[in-house]
Order: structure tokens, then C-alpha cells, then sequence
């Protein structure tokens, strides 16, 4: 009689096991999941485009209103508020996807199983970061046939597409915090307008100059504004340190923010289980 | 002891007797009540105009001083576009209510009984019009406390109202036509995206002589464009004349009549599944 021993199986590298790797595979999962089901997130990508464009053709002759900076066209004062809309609109969508596994169950599972939290949360924010990235370049690459012209050059572009990543994730992170606490899709979904509102209620699609009264009030302290602004700067004016900065660490603050929110409430949620 | 024989006073009509009226006013009522006993599927219909009118009106506020713009206010220019919008709106939530109620089988239910056909659309559209009258009425209260004026007097709050009145009953034959075609939420997205679609390729932001390019040439030939003008007829300088009526007018009893028979047909075809 033959006896074989079965050897023993091979220990995966340590690296399988860590924060990280737990991060990239949620991540993976995350950003595969945007890319099979178009359909989600096709909208965030037209809807920015097409108020783009009715704005270009409705306000042309507005840029020579006082207080509206020296620009070419409305299409290159458009371009950093079709940005910003697509990445507010397209952010929901991970969060969205979290309060569905919520509702499924995989969340529980994914608790249960010896994951990191942070790699949870971070890895299903990794699909929107990647998306807004994409964002960011698909809307400037679509419209430069159109006459757009940065003039930030590549530096702005590339400046805008990091900015674009970390408002995404901050974005993100916002909405996943909600989809954590609420456990409900809809609430997600129900929670979208109020980005709408802190859209609108910003410089994103008139320059802050033009509004008086409450709205100028709500819009100089609202930190869009001010993001927008940044992106704006990189593509009317050229690359400068201040606009980069603006375009930057204003999202990145709100993203230190928004996470640390997100954590700490899936940390009561655990607590409450 | 007197027999009194019932049959000779009080004899039961028949089912097929059941008119139109009676049965639409019965299923009027009945989305009138789901308002207070769900109003958070009505609340946002009535919220979405008016943060569209102040955010709007707040945002565009400078395109007042484009030269030649028809009125001092922006409030006044765009709170027309908001009644319009949000009567519009409150016709494509029939539509909603309709998937919902073929979902739960209640549009079966409601065929079993002697109810006339034409009552499964009349009565939501009365509905509707319910609906566009309280969009309206207050869309218009809150418009004025933000510095809206009636610049030729209470007249012109009749092409308001006939113009939300119009676009509700499109927006209901519209709604309802897709609902029974797809009978599932497929219909919804549709429904809003043609809707809105419609309703922004018209001088909905400036008028035709200060747009350019394409857009231009789009809402010249836009037959919502005349509804939205009509809307606006008391809102802005220029005065009110048959002129700048008649289309508006021509437009609603065209588009109104062939969406109701869109509805219609979209009915039958419903009947034979």
C-alpha cells in the first residue's frame, strides 16, 4: 500500500493578509463593479456635459457681465462646475452600492470575516476615487474639441484630476457615512439632493461676484466655492500655487473629515450590534 | 301588516351606467388622500420648485444686466420656469403612482369593475391638475416673499396657472402612456429624463436673442418654448398680447391631446395583456 502524504499547502505571503491587500481587493471589487454596470454611473457623465453645454450656449453673452473674470468663452468658466457635478453625482454611487450590502448582508459577512474595518469603508471609496479621476479627464477631454482651453497646461489638468480623486473619496466617504448609519439604500439615494443644494448654493455655475444678499453670503462660505474656484484658476488663468493648493487641500481637508466620520460611525454601529 | 315593494322606488341601476365622471372624481380622491397620507412622496414635488426657483434666481441673479433681458427681477424670470417644471413634475408622479399601483395589482382590480376605461386616465389627471394648482399656488406665495411681482397686475397670474395647468395634463398622458407600456420603473427614468430634456432646450434660462449656437436653433422650433412664454407672460416687461399667447395655448391643447391619447392607447394596450 502506498501511502502519499499531502503536503501541506503553501502559506500565502503575509502580504495577502495585510491592511493593504485587504484594501486593493475590496477596491478591486469596488472599481469592477462601476465598470459592469455602466448604466449607474453613465448619467454623472452626461448630465454635467449637457449643462455644460446649454450654459455655454444660454450664458455666452453673460461673460461680459461686471464681476465675471476675463474668460474666453463660458465653456472654460464651465468647466471646473461640470467637474465638480459629475464627481458629487457620480460619488453617490459607491456609497449607494455600501447601503445595498447593508441590505444584503454582504456587509455582516465581510464583518465576520477577518478584515480590517478601514479596509472595508476605504476599499469600497476606492471605485469612486478611480472614477473621479476618470471623471475629471473624460470631461476635459470631451470638451476640448469644443474650444475649451486650460491654461494651466498639463500641470492644471493633472492637478485637477488629483483634486477630482480626493473630493471624490470625500464625497464618498460623506455618503457612505449616511448609508452606514441608515443601513438604507434609499436613504442614500434620498440624501443626493442635499449635494444639489450645496452645488447651487456655490460659485460652481455663476462667479460669486455677480450674487448679492443671502445667496453671495452662502456661497462665500461655502467650501465648493472655493474648490471651484481652484479648479477655475488652473483652467482660466494658468498654474499657480494658489489655485493648486485650493484645488487640493480644500478637498483633502473635507475628505480627512468625511472619513473619520465614516469610521466612527461604523464603529458604533459595531458597537450597537 | 303592509308590504312595501322596494323594486318599484328604488330600482338598482345598472353597471354599465357607471359614467366617466363619478369614477374619475372616486379615483381623483384617492391620490388626493395618498398626499396626506404620504407626504413625503409629495413634499419634494413641492420643495424641488421652489429651491429651484430661489436657487435659480440667486445663482443667475446678474443676467439681469444683460442688455435687453425682459425684466429687473430674476426671481420673476425664473419662478415661471419653476411652476412649469413642478407641475410638470406633478403629472410624471401620476405616472409613478400608476407603476406602482400596476405592481400591486390594483390597475387589475380597478378593471373588474364597471369603472369606464377612460376614468383610469381622467381621474389621475384630475389629480394632476389638483396637484399643479397647489405647485403653483405656492410656488408663487414663496416666490413673492423672495421679490417676485406681477409687473401687469393679478392677470397675469392666469397664463401661470393655465401654463401649469397645460404642462401637468402632458406631463400626466406622458407619464401614464409610458407606465402602461413598460409597467415597471424602467418607465420612470424615462418619463423625467424626456420630460426635463423638453423643458431646458427652450429659453428656460435666457431668452432666444441672448443665447447662441445651437441652442438657439433648438428652442426656436421647441413648441415647450411657447408653454414656458406663456408662463411668463405676467412676469415680465413686455406686455401681455395675443401674440405672445396663442402659441403657448396651441401648443398645450396639441401636445396635451395627443399625450392623453398616447395614455389611451397605452391603456388598451394594457387590456389585451
Amino acid at each position: 500500500m502506498t501511502v502519499t502524504a499531502t503536503a501541506p499547502a503553501p502559506t500565502r505571503p503575509e502580504l495577502h493578509q495585510s491592511t493593504v491587500a485587504q484594501t486593493l481587493a475590496m477596491s478591486k471589487r469596488s472599481v469592477l463593479s462601476l465598470w459592469r454596470q455602466p448604466s449607474l454611473v453613465v448619467p454623472s457623465l452626461i448630465f454635467p456635459l449637457f449643462f455644460a453645454a446649454l450654459g455655454t450656449a444660454s450664458f455666452a453673452r453673460a461673460t461680459s457681465i461686471p464681476g465675471f473674470p476675463a474668460v474666453d468663452s463660458y465653456l472654460d468658466f464651465a468647466l471646473a462646475g461640470a467637474v465638480v457635478q459629475g464627481i458629487l453625482f457620480g460619488s453617490t454611487v459607491g456609497a449607494t452600492a455600501l447601503a445595498t450590502d447593508i441590505e444584503n448582508g454582504f456587509f455582516d459577512r465581510l464583518l465576520s470575516s477577518p478584515s480590517t474595518r478601514s479596509g472595508i469603508i476605504v476599499g469600497r471609496m476606492a471605485g469612486g476615487m478611480v472614477y473621479g479621476f476618470f471623471q475629471t479627464i473624460f470631461f476635459i477631454t470631451v470638451l476640448l474639441p469644443f474650444g475649451l482651453s486650460i491654461k494651466g497646461g498639463v500641470a492644471g489638468v493633472l492637478t485637477m484630476a488629483i483634486g477630482g480623486t480626493i473630493l471624490a473619496l470625500a464625497v464618498g466617504a460623506l455618503m457612505s457615512a449616511m448609508a452606514i448609519k441608515t443601513g438604507s439604500s434609499e436613504a442614500v439615494q434620498g440624501a443626493f439632493p442635499l449635494l444639489f443644494i450645496a452645488m447651487f448654493f456655490s460659485s460652481a455655475f455663476f462667479p460669486r461676484e455677480t450674487m448679492s444678499g443671502f445667496y453671495g453670503t452662502l456661497a462665500d462660505i461655502n467650501p465648493i466655492s472655493h474648490l471651484v474656484e481652484g479648479f477655475r484658476d488652473l483652467t482660466i488663468e494658468g498654474f499657480s500655487l494658489s489655485a493648486a493648493v485650493r484645488s487640493v487641500v480644500i478637498p483633502a481637508i473635507l475628505a480627512v473629515l468625511a472619513v473619520t466620520l465614516a469610521l466612527r460611525t461604523l464603529k458604533h454601529r459595531l458597537a450597537a450590534r | 301588516m303592509t308590504t312595501v315593494d322596494d323594486t318599484t322606488t328604488h330600482r338598482p341601476r345598472s353597471v354599465a351606467a357607471t359614467r366617466v365622471l363619478p369614477a374619475s372624481v372616486g379615483l381623483m380622491r384617492r391620490s388626493i388622500v395618498n398626499i396626506t397620507r404620504l407626504p413625503s412622496a409629495f413634499i419634494p414635488s413641492i420643495m424641488m420648485p421652489i429651491f429651484q426657483a430661489i436657487a435659480f434666481s440667486g445663482t443667475f441673479f446678474a443676467i439681469i444686466q444683460i442688455p435687453g433681458f425682459p425684466t429687473d427681477r430674476s426671481i420673476n424670470w425664473f419662478l415661471p420656469l419653476a411652476v412649469v417644471m413642478g407641475s410638470g413634475f406633478a403629472g410624471i408622479g401620476i405616472g409613478f403612482t400608476a407603476i406602482r399601483d400596476l405592481e400591486g395589482g390594483f390597475y387589475d382590480r380597478m378593471r373588474l369593475t364597471p369603472a369606464p376605461r377612460w376614468s383610469l386616465i381622467t381621474g389621475p389627471l384630475l389629480a394632476a391638475l389638483v396637484r399643479s394648482l397647489i405647485v403653483t399656488t405656492i410656488v408663487f406665495a414663496v416666490g413673492s416673499l423672495f421679490g417676485a411681482r406681477l409687473t401687469h397686475g393679478p392677470i397675469g397670474l392666469v397664463p401661470l396657472y393655465v401654463a401649469g395647468l397645460g404642462i401637468a395634463t402632458i406631463g400626466t398622458g406622458w407619464g401614464l402612456g409610458l407606465a402602461y407600456r413598460f409597467r415597471d420603473m424602467r418607465a420612470a427614468a424615462i418619463m423625467q429624463l424626456t420630460f426635463f430634456l423638453l423643458i431646458f432646450l427652450t429659453e428656460a434660462q435666457t431668452p432666444l436673442y441672448i443665447m447662441e449656437g445651437w441652442l438657439e436653433s433648438v428652442a426656436r422650433i421647441n413648441p415647450f418654448n411657447n408653454v414656458i412664454r406663456l408662463a411668463r407672460l405676467g412676469f415680465v416687461d413686455p406686455p401681455m398680447t395675443w401674440d405672445d399667447t396663442w402659441g403657448g395655448l396651441l401648443a398645450i391643447a396639441v401636445f396635451s391631446a395627443l399625450a392623453l391619447l398616447f395614455a389611451r392607447r397605452g391603456l388598451a394596450r394594457l387590456s389585451r395583456v
